[in-house]
């Protein structure tokens, strides 16, 4: 890992950002890494934007600047998409393909943004990226950010191990909800996006 | 969660490493500071350390655990959220002073309140100690203002601390313990969100587990009287100064990176000091720069600043969020110690007072002061990401799906008509503030907490003064209600406003995540407070509580609120979603499921490309819904089909949201005779819908077209042909009576050429001539039918087929023809043709027409014998009868009084106006006598016995009509005379047929419009494969094939009537009624469809009351959700 490592964390208030944050920060601490998370998340039950922002290392605070985030896991495509002036050329990302559409896109005021155009772009510049077009049927869409997770853990230069995730998940979360979260989270890591024909 | 509390609970000896939010680390460092009681009121950023103490006293009050975990239970922390501030910051103090450690907790503005309480104690005395936070939104994440709580250190003279991390914070907030009860002062904390909601390394350590005696000494300074408050000020300052104190500020004013080669200094303070400290770091910045934290910024550390500023640095940068608070001592203290500083704060580059720091804002500060750059150090950003962030739409948080909230603001969407009205609505703070946003834009004012009912009665009076005193509406939540609205509502009683207040009784402090207040204790300690009969005692008159969810219900009791004059209250009272009671609200044995065939599809048109005129305003679309709940008769449009296929869904809904206009418009979307069809449309729509589903079309048509100002207004039929890309080809349309000319309509609109050829000199066919004129506006119809002139129809009057054209000839010069000339002639009975004198009979049509043209010249007071009873044989005998009033007129038809084929109200003005119908007879023989007298006798047609003798003048016949086609060779003819089909009339190209000439159609003005326009219709299949059929073609066949439907009297007065007595619904296309007026955060659109998001779906079912199309409904699931599964 560099010296000072910065993952975003985006989406919609109920897809479990904070749960997801706090899976990593548990995992940062078991890696004796020093870690410091900002949060937003004021109207979060209110269906407005979450973000989480996690820093790693010595003097770095969980806050992010313009092309400072390393990594960025996505839980929302538009969400995602917001999120692009905190990337560089050497960022990771993975998002899913998971819509909550904004009311203004309901009352057809604005449209829904081409996540294809979005993908390509990421591509185009160098970006190392991962685009769950469809998740497993099986997964719960509550568990997807544990299973985009796991997937993000064998993404180049990530800086969390998956062992230390998974006894993250052990020391949070309990009772029957601990295995489907190791479930979904080993089936992020076995994933293989098949890229579909054009 | 248990983990969690006994992981706070815990005592550590050796330091036990953890990564925690600011907030669980200022309740953790409460708890090793041993605090004995809580007293909060919620609010972001600060709501998390109150919810840990809400568990803590939870978990340690449950007799389970004291018995299995005695040492974490051992010494219980008192926990309360009290009503408001003020009340938690006055119990905090109290507790104090009962010798018990206590903490107070809150918001920025709710030191508003608290002040009072905090502003008078400092000048006596507190016991136990006492440590205020405060915590400050910077950039208004989710606060009113973002005002500086530092100011109440100086204003109220109490230490204030001011922690840049949650490592700090922890620290600090077991520092401010030890100060406070060392000086017996209160000691505020003052956090701002990113220190608050920031996650970082936090070292738990030992917890102290002192037990204080609860006690109450008499001292003097309890009691605070004016002879006392000098010398107390003065002893308060003191205390300012004393040792501890001293101490503290030495040890809180620390160098967090001390150049070797420092020419800059910079003094910051709170989160500023983490944003410089990585920055710094992060670009090796290090050698040039010393950086001074202040972590305890009331009273001002002189002597350590002053220390770092005799460093002769080059410039000196003050780096703090909001006010330049810490930058004003500093330059204060240059100026008394007369130094040579170059200062730089507010004002320098960027820095303003307002909003948040960021890093990139900070960097680019710091690389001016120093003169820097950083740019080697940076990553390299994404190219032109510009062009995806422009196009993003916003999210704006909304409320939940479910939300009781929404359900309130959709039935006062409903009741109170704010679009029409200059109602106003006073919000107030919590989640149901969201209703000021689209699409439910329910309230116009948001000021403070507590802030709806002042602004309601005071808005109420400055009206009154200027003798408009209309009633105002406030709206607030129930927390909010016990917060500061209580007050307020004595007041509004007391001074007699006229007021409604609306409590949005969601049974929880909903916004800052479920917290219980007096409405909704949740709790057996606690003692529930009722609010209607709290109400009730105030000597409110009207106090309504309602069930948001019974929509209908509600808006009755709105309206009876809204009619009172004085202070009324309506409770809207359904719980939060995510209370264990929303379970009663939801149907978790069901789903729910939207048709997409129902939901914003055209139920008119297959051809999406016709023209519609209805109007797509959200606003108007209230009225249907509303007449979905309290309409008395409810139709589908499918019952009140039309011929020529006319929108009634939209011609109906258009009246009823007052839009006469459109719905004139709609009509002429599909033929010309807006007028012409209200007065004499033989109303198929009605007559074969059952007779309770009846909704009047036919009167409706009457009086929209009455608006002489609408009915003039051609503009948008002649655009739509003048502006039709041309199709290059001409058809020819033989006649122009009603048929003739719905084709041409038609066709032209299509963008084909069409020339009308017509035998009389006018247009208009038996419309013009043989409906009598008392029946109908004739100008209004010549004027409708003109139209097509602008439009580009070209006439050629007194053209005469056989004499003046052939077919052959058209079908050299057209690409297709009409032929659409009627049957013009009337039938006769040869009874009377051989026996009667030409001068003493003529046929209805002659009758009529010369009736019409006021050619009559029959004798009066004659005794005139009409033979037939359809439409022609009333309007003959009406005709005959107003020729005269001294006329006799008598009418005998073969059928009975039931079975009569014309129009029932033709019938019953027929009778009102003197006409005598001999009904079951038929004329067995008849003499006419030298005198002129015609002695007929009548027979049952039942019975065939005789009946009666009439002695007339004249004798009418008016048994039907049959065709003239003499011009015409080789013609399938049925036995009526009627062309049979299209193919018979030329062979080298279809001919196609209209109105009463074809065969089996209708006879009528609606029947001859719509096989007018099926002509149209079979010419563009014919001359550009046109894909779709006639529109009409269910009405129209069932029309022919059941030509006298129902027995009705239509109510042709010009009477209005209550038109909200009904509801016409079908789906359409401009309907987003859900969207538009609702707004459900689980109704997605897709594809211009509502679909229901299952996972966010609650199951309230409300959007299925709030279809005006019944859409969406219930649909059974084999596994029930479980209601965590639910609301998650």
């Amino acid at each position: 890992m560099k010296k000072n490592y910065k993952i975003l964390i985006a989406g919609v208030g109920g897809q479990g950002i904070v749960f997801l944050s706090n899976i990593m920060v548990e995992a940062a601490v078991l890696s004796n890494l020093p870690v410091s998370v900002s949060e937003i998340h004021g109207l979060s039950q209110r269906g407005g934007v979450v973000t989480s922002s996690i820093g790693l290392g010595e003097y770095c605070t969980g806050f992010i600047g313009l092309a400072s985030v390393d990594f960025l896991i996505g839980l929302e495509p538009l969400e995602t998409q917001r999120c692009i002036p905190y990337l560089h050329k050497q960022s990771g990302v993975i998002f899913g393909n998971y819509r909550v559409q904004p009311y203004a896109v309901n009352a057809e005021t604005a449209q829904y943004p081409e996540v294809n155009l979005f993908v390509n772009y990421l591509k185009q510049q160098g970006v190392d990226i991962v685009y769950i077009e469809d998740f497993p049927p099986t997964i719960d869409y509550v568990l997807y950010n544990i299973f985009l997770l796991g997937r993000a853990t064998r993404m180049n230069d990530f800086p969390i191990k998956a062992d230390k995730i998974i006894e993250a998940i052990n020391n949070t979360v309990r009772g029957p909800n601990n295995k489907k979260s190791l479930a979904a989270f080993s089936m992020g890591i076995d994933f293989e996006t098949v890229p579909k024909l054009a | 969660m248990i983990e969690r509390i006994k992981k706070i609970l815990t005592s550590y000896t050796s330091p036990h490493q953890t990564c925690v939010m600011g907030n669980e680390g200022i309740a953790r460092a409460a708890i090793e500071a041993g605090v004995n009681g809580v007293f909060s009121y919620p609010g972001t950023p600060s709501t998390e350390i109150s919810e840990i103490f809400k568990l803590v006293n939870h978990f340690q009050t449950d007799k389970n655990n004291t018995d299995k975990y005695p040492e974490l239970t051992s010494n219980p922390t008192y926990f309360e959220y009290s009503i408001n501030e003020k009340i938690a910051m006055e119990k905090a103090i109290a507790f104090s002073i009962g010798n018990k450690s206590a903490m107070c907790v809150m918001k920025n503005v709710g030191m508003n309140i608290a002040s009072d309480a905090l502003m008078s104690v400092t000048y006596q005395t507190i016991i136990a100690p006492l440590v205020i936070v405060v915590c400050d939104d910077p950039g208004c994440h989710s606060s009113s203002n973002e005002q500086d709580s530092r100011y109440w250190g100086p204003m109220a003279s109490v230490p204030v601390f001011n922690p840049a991390t949650p490592h700090e914070a922890f620290v600090m907030i077991k520092q401010a313990f030890e100060l406070s009860g060392k000086i017996k002062l209160p000691v505020i904390i003052r956090t701002t969100t990113r220190v608050s909601h920031s996650r970082g390394m936090i070292d738990y350590g030992a917890i102290n587990h002192e037990n204080r005696e609860a006690k109450f000494d008499r001292l003097p300074e309890h009691i605070n009287i004016p002879a006392r408050t000098a010398s107390a000020h003065a002893r308060l300052l003191e205390k300012l100064k004393s040792e501890p104190l001293l101490a503290l500020l030495k040890q809180n004013s620390k160098i967090v990176i001390q150049g070797s080669q420092a020419k800059f200094g910079i003094i910051s303070s709170g989160v500023a000091t983490a944003y410089v400290t990585e920055i710094l770091h992060k670009n090796n910045f290090l050698t040039e720069v010393s950086v001074l934290d202040l972590g305890l910024v009331h009273p001002f550390p002189e002597k350590e600043v002053l220390h770092f500023l005799n460093q002769n640095f080059e410039k000196v940068l003050v780096l703090e969020e909001l006010d330049a608070f810490v930058e004003s001592s500093v330059r204060n203290l240059v100026q008394k110690n007369n130094l040579e500083v170059n200062m730089l704060g507010k004002g320098f580059s960027e820095l303003t007072a307002t909003g948040e720091f960021s890093i990139d804002l900070l960097s680019r500060v710091l690389e001016i002061f120093a003169d820097t750059s950083f740019e080697k150090n940076k990553n390299i950003p994404l190219e032109k990401f510009e062009n995806f962030l422009d196009k993003l739409p916003p999210r704006p948080p909304t409320l939940c799906s479910g939300c009781p909230h929404r359900a309130t603001f959709y039935l006062l969407k409903l009741a109170i008509p704010r679009e029409q009205s200059e109602l106003i609505m006073c919000g107030d703070i919590g989640c149901f503030g969201l209703g000021a946003l689209p699409p439910l834009k329910m309230i116009d004012t948001i000021n403070h907490m507590g802030m709806s009912i002042s602004m309601a009665q005071g808005l109420y009076e400055s009206f009154n003064t200027s003798d408009k005193g209309k009633k105002v509406v406030a709206l607030l939540g129930d927390g909010t209600f016990f917060h500061s609205g209580l007050t307020s509502l004595v007041n509004a009683v007391y001074t007699r406003a006229n007021i409604l207040v609306i409590i949005f009784d969601n049974r929880t402090t909903g916004m800052t995540g479920h917290q219980p207040h007096p409405g909704a204790s949740r709790a057996a300690k606690y003692h529930e407070i009722d609010i209607p009969p709290l109400l009730k005692g105030m000597g409110i008159e009207v106090v309504e509580t309602i069930n948001p969810f019974n929509v209908s219900e509600s808006i009755s009791k709105v309206n009876k609120a809204m009619s009172h004059h004085g202070v009324s209250v309506l409770v809207s009272k359904a719980p939060c979603i995510f209370l264990p009671e929303f379970k009663d609200v939801m149907n978790t044995k069901m789903r729910i499921v939207v048709d997409p065939s129902r939901c914003n599809t055209c139920e008119n048109h297959n051809d999406t490309s016709l023209s519609c005129s209805r109007c797509e305003a959200p606003k108007n679309n209230l009225s249907r819904a509303k007449a979905k709940l309290f309409a008395e008769i409810s139709v589908p449009g499918s019952d009140l089909l039309c011929p020529a296929n006319i929108c009634n869904h939209g011609f109906f809904n258009s009246i009823l949201e007052g839009d006469g206009k459109s719905a004139v418009e709609i009509i002429r979307d599909k033929m010309l005779f807006a007028r012409t069809c209200g007065d004499i449309c033989h109303r198929p729509c009605e007559l074969f819908a059952k007779e309770k589903n009846v909704i009047p079309i036919k009167k409706l048509k009457h009086l929209v077209s009455a608006n002489e100002e609408h009915f003039r207004d051609f503009s948008s039929p002649v655009n739509r042909a003048l502006e039709a890309p041309k199709k290059n080809k001409s058809v020819a349309v033989i006649g122009a009576g009603p048929a003739g000319l719905s084709a041409a309509y038609d066709l032209i609109q299509s963008g084909y050429e069409v020339t009308i050829f017509e035998k009389e000199n006018k247009a208009g066919g038996m419309v013009t001539f043989a409906i009598p004129y008392f029946r109908m506006d004739k100008t209004g119809f010549d004027y409708e039918s003109m139209q097509l002139e602008k439009m580009g129809v070209k006439f050629a009057f007194n053209t005469v087929l056989g004499r003046d054209f052939t077919i052959a000839k058209l079908n050299q010069e057209f690409d297709s023809i009409v032929l659409a000339i009627g049957m013009s002639k009337s039938k006769t009975l040869d009874l009377i043709e051989t026996n009667v004198p030409a001068s003493k009979r003529m046929d209805a049509l002659s009758f009529l027409k010369s009736y019409n043209q006021k050619e009559t010249v029959w004798v009066e007071g004659a005794v005139i014998l009409i033979i037939g009873g359809g439409n022609s044989a009333i309007d003959t005998a009406r005709s005959a009868k107003k020729l005269s009033s001294k006329n006799r007129v008598i009418i005998s038809c073969v059928e009975t009084a039931e079975k009569i084929p014309a129009f029932a109200e033709e019938v019953k003005h027929a009778i009102e106006e003197g006409v005598e119908i001999i009904y079951d007879s038929y004329l067995e023989s008849l003499s006419a006598k030298k005198n002129g007298e015609i002695k007929s006798n009548l027979h049952s047609f039942s019975s065939k016995k005789f009946l009666v003798p009439v002695e007339c003048d004249y004798i009418i016949t008016a048994i039907g009509q049959t065709s003239d086609l003499s011009a015409l060779e080789n013609l399938n003819k049925d036995e009526n005379g009627r062309v049979e089909n299209t193919e018979s009339v030329s062979k080298s190209q279809p001919v196609f047929i209209a109105g009463d000439i074809r065969s089996g159609n209708h006879m009528s003005v609606i029947g001859a419009i719509a096989s007018g326009k099926k002509a149209a219709i079979e010419v563009r299949k014919l001359l550009e494969n046109y894909p779709f059929e006639f529109e009409g073609a269910i009405a129209l066949e069932r029309l022919n094939s059941n030509p006298t439907p129902a027995k009705r009297v239509h109510d042709d007065s010009d009477d209005g009537f209550d038109i909200e007595r009904y509801n016409l619904f079908q789906s359409c296309k401009k309907c987003n009624h859900c969207i538009d007026n609702f707004g459900c955060p689980a109704m997605v659109k897709v594809n211009g469809k509502v679909e229901i998001n299952t996972n966010r779906c609650t199951l309230c079912g409300l959007c299925i009351d709030v279809c005006p199309n019944n859409a969406i409904k219930w649909e059974e699931v084999k596994e029930e959700k479980t209601i965590a599964e639910i609301v998650r």
